[in-house]
């Protein structure tokens, strides 16, 4: 099987966390490995072979579609971020990153998937009281750098069976939003703006960029599979009165407008089609793919039907994400079981594996297999205790004074 | 191990188990206080007032006021507990004026009557007020409150030959503004305004401006057309009356402007929907 975005023939991105195709567990990436006669630097005596971008990386498209979103917002869609947020969690990111290749593998590698988990990052998260258009803005920069680093420590920590389970991005932003809380962060907005031509014009770069994106590693159907029920089940909520409150409109949000305002958000097309694509943390066969997208909409629907706030309802969605990365394990299992895997990755298909409840049980005290769960358990915990958070609906409500947290 | 620990702790505060996200990193919820029910503190309410955890920009609510000629000794002044600062504004007729809190050896005022006519305390005072002055003199106490205000509607507004002429919702613009508006004609042919369930973002110096656009949604659609104002807004949150300016007719323009002099900004507006 290809390896379609190796960054070098024979050099697979054992750090990868944006779209590829599907691929089997890649092996560890030493100096040994490095492409013979690429460049290299030299540093005390020592030679580092050095692994620059390949433009044929689909993490390359993925972030034009991601800086082509950030420069919208910057420009039309009234983002509150600043571009000194946005550099600072990517370079964060990324040195981070560089150093923990190095140190691990011996060569300095061009860190395409943490630029992109930075950019993600400082995509959705925002810090309260930094104002669009301040561009130089370092307000919360804190925030951001603790979403970038526990981003990083989760993905080269946190790694049952030598993987990492988490999508990086997510549960660094996850992870701020519930343990900082509503009063210093907040995700961005549901909702973008009227439809006029910024936002018109924000949609046609998610819906393409994500036909580009996920054509290309056949993650079209997984994202089909959360939409559909997941707009199926906000329809069923808001039929039968949901509502949320958003600081972004004065009266309360129900109705048709509730399905509105949450189905079509430019924000749940970044994150189905920009984050729960990761390969590197998604379901790995078709029909696991399948069940991974649909359970990630019903875990999130769940999650999202107690919410009255807008904050609650984007940490929910995002918290789906988290369980469902954790699951993912048994959702391969589930593929399996339930014959459904028409083309298993080859490791898969002929390995006789010992029973899942053996596995289970032969894995559960390792500290990496205790850490997943404790990370999707606060995830899950965090989120359905926004839904009783007082602070939420004053700050939603607009209620908070002049220091209004968003 | 400890990396275990981390992640429970986070757990713990994410869960915000215990009030523990809430002491570690703050709160945007002030804690309850029951409403001020009348501009006036000493006035006694009809019912207990509600606890709310709204707040208001601070404003200044009389607690009492006194008056007499020469040396006087008040009755006891009570500042609430909720009070940020208190204050006495005086007026005498000449000569020198002194006032003194019990207990305290230094005076709270020790002036001419040609000098200010006001000063601000935050130490709160203890009992009775001791008043020393040559002629005729008159003190008003006053604290800042940052409460809402829950004023019952005006008995005129109740009153045979009054009609409820116009009303309205406020819609955020700049900021924050929400609650309802009501227009009455009083049987004396002034008109009156009434705020219910209002809360506006708090600021000093908010106008309560009547605009001719049906709806203006921008600073820019309020500063295109000539305002007029119909009363200073000095409490921002709460249910309260206003009387307009004789002469003031609100029949004649199509919405209210809640209006920032102080920053050129237009916080919230209503559109106005006259009664049939």
């Amino acid at each position: 099987m290809k390896r379609p975005w190796s960054p070098t023939p024979g050099v697979a991105a054992a750090t990868a966390e944006p779209v590829t195709a599907p691929s089997p567990p890649k092996p560890a990436l030493d100096a040994s490995k490095a492409p013979a006669g690429g460049p290299q630097l030299v540093l005390g005596g020592r030679r580092i072979p050095v692994v620059l971008p390949n433009r044929r990386d689909p993490r390359l498209k993925l972030s034009a579609v991601i800086i082509a979103l950030q420069v919208l917002g910057q420009t039309v869609l009234d983002f509150k971020v600043s571009i000194a947020q946005i550099l600072i969690t990517i370079g964060v990111c990324a040195v981070i990153d560089t150093a923990v290749t190095l140190k691990q593998q011996g060569i300095l590698a061009w860190p395409a998937s943490a630029l992109l988990t930075g950019n993600s990052i400082a995509f959705i998260l925002r810090a309260s009281g930094t104002k669009h258009g301040d561009w130089w803005s370092l307000n919360g920069i804190e925030f951001f750098v603790l979403a970038a680093v526990v981003s990083l420590v989760v993905k080269h920590l946190v790694r049952p069976g030598g993987r990492h389970r988490f999508n990086p991005s997510n549960v660094g932003i996850v992870w701020v939003l519930l343990v900082i809380g509503p009063v210093h962060v907040f995700p961005q907005y549901l909702w973008w703006g009227p439809l006029g031509a910024p936002v018109i014009a924000a949609l046609l770069v998610i819906v393409l960029g994500a036909i580009w994106v996920l054509r290309a590693v056949r993650m079209l159907p997984m994202a089909l599979s959360f939409m559909v029920p997941f707009t199926a089940l906000i329809a069923i909520f808001a039929a039968s009165g949901q509502s949320f409150v958003a600081i972004w409109q004065e009266s309360q949000i129900s109705g048709f407008d509730y399905w509105l305002k949450i189905c079509t958000s430019p924000e749940l097309l970044v994150f189905v089609c920009f984050m729960m694509s990761d390969p590197a943390t998604a379901a790995k066969s078709r029909d696991g793919r399948l069940i991974y997208g649909a359970a990630t909409a019903v875990v999130a629907a769940a999650l999202v039907f107690f919410q009255p706030t807008e904050f609650g309802i984007k940490v929910a969605i995002l918290s789906s994400l988290t369980l469902t990365c954790a699951l993912v394990p048994a959702i391969e299992a589930a593929a399996r079981r339930l014959g459904r895997d028409r083309d298993p990755p080859a490791d898969e298909a002929h390995v006789k594996r010992p029973p899942l409840p053996r596995r289970v049980s032969a894995g559960a005290l390792r500290p990496a297999s205790i850490a997943v769960v404790i990370i999707a358990v606060t995830a899950v915990v965090g989120t359905a205790a926004l839904a009783d958070n007082k602070d939420l609906i004053f700050i939603e409500r607009g209620l908070t004074g002049p220091r209004n947290a968003q | 191990m400890l990396g275990l620990l981390l992640l429970v702790a986070s757990l713990v505060v994410a869960a915000d188990l215990f009030g523990t996200r809430e002491a570690l990193f703050g709160s945007a919820t002030p804690p309850p206080k029951p409403s001020a029910f009348s501009r006036v503190a000493s006035e006694t309410p009809a019912q207990r007032a509600k606890r709310t955890r709204l707040r208001s920009q601070p404003w200044w609510q009389e607690v009492d006021t006194f008056g007499g000629v020469g040396k006087t000794r008040t009755s006891e002044i009570e500042i609430s507990d909720d009070a940020t600062q208190w204050r006495l504004r005086w007026s005498c007729s000449g000569g020198r004026f002194v006032v003194r809190a019990a207990g305290q050896k230094k005076p709270l005022v020790n002036s001419t009557c040609a000098a200010k006519k006001s000063s601000e305390f935050t130490a709160k005072p203890d009992g009775a007020l001791q008043v020393e002055a040559e002629g005729r003199w008159r003190v008003t106490v006053e604290q800042q409150v940052d409460v809402p205000l829950v004023e019952p509607p005006l008995p005129a507004m109740s009153a045979p030959g009054t009609a409820k002429v116009a009303s309205g919702s406020f819609y955020r613009m700049d900021q924050t503004g929400r609650g309802r508006l009501t227009f009455y004609r009083l049987a004396s042919g002034r008109y009156a305004l009434r705020l219910t369930d209002v809360y506006f973002t708090p600021n000093v110096d908010l106008e309560i401006r009547l605009h001719p656009l049906r709806a203006p949604k921008t600073t820019r659609q309020y500063l295109s057309a000539p305002s007029k104002i119909a009363a200073p807004l000095d409490i921002t949150a709460g249910s309260m009356n206003f009387v307009l300016p004789a002469g003031v007719d609100p029949l004649r323009y199509r919405s209210v402007v809640i209006w920032c002099p102080l920053i050129t900004s237009a916080y919230a507006g209503a559109t106005l929907n006259q009664q049939q």
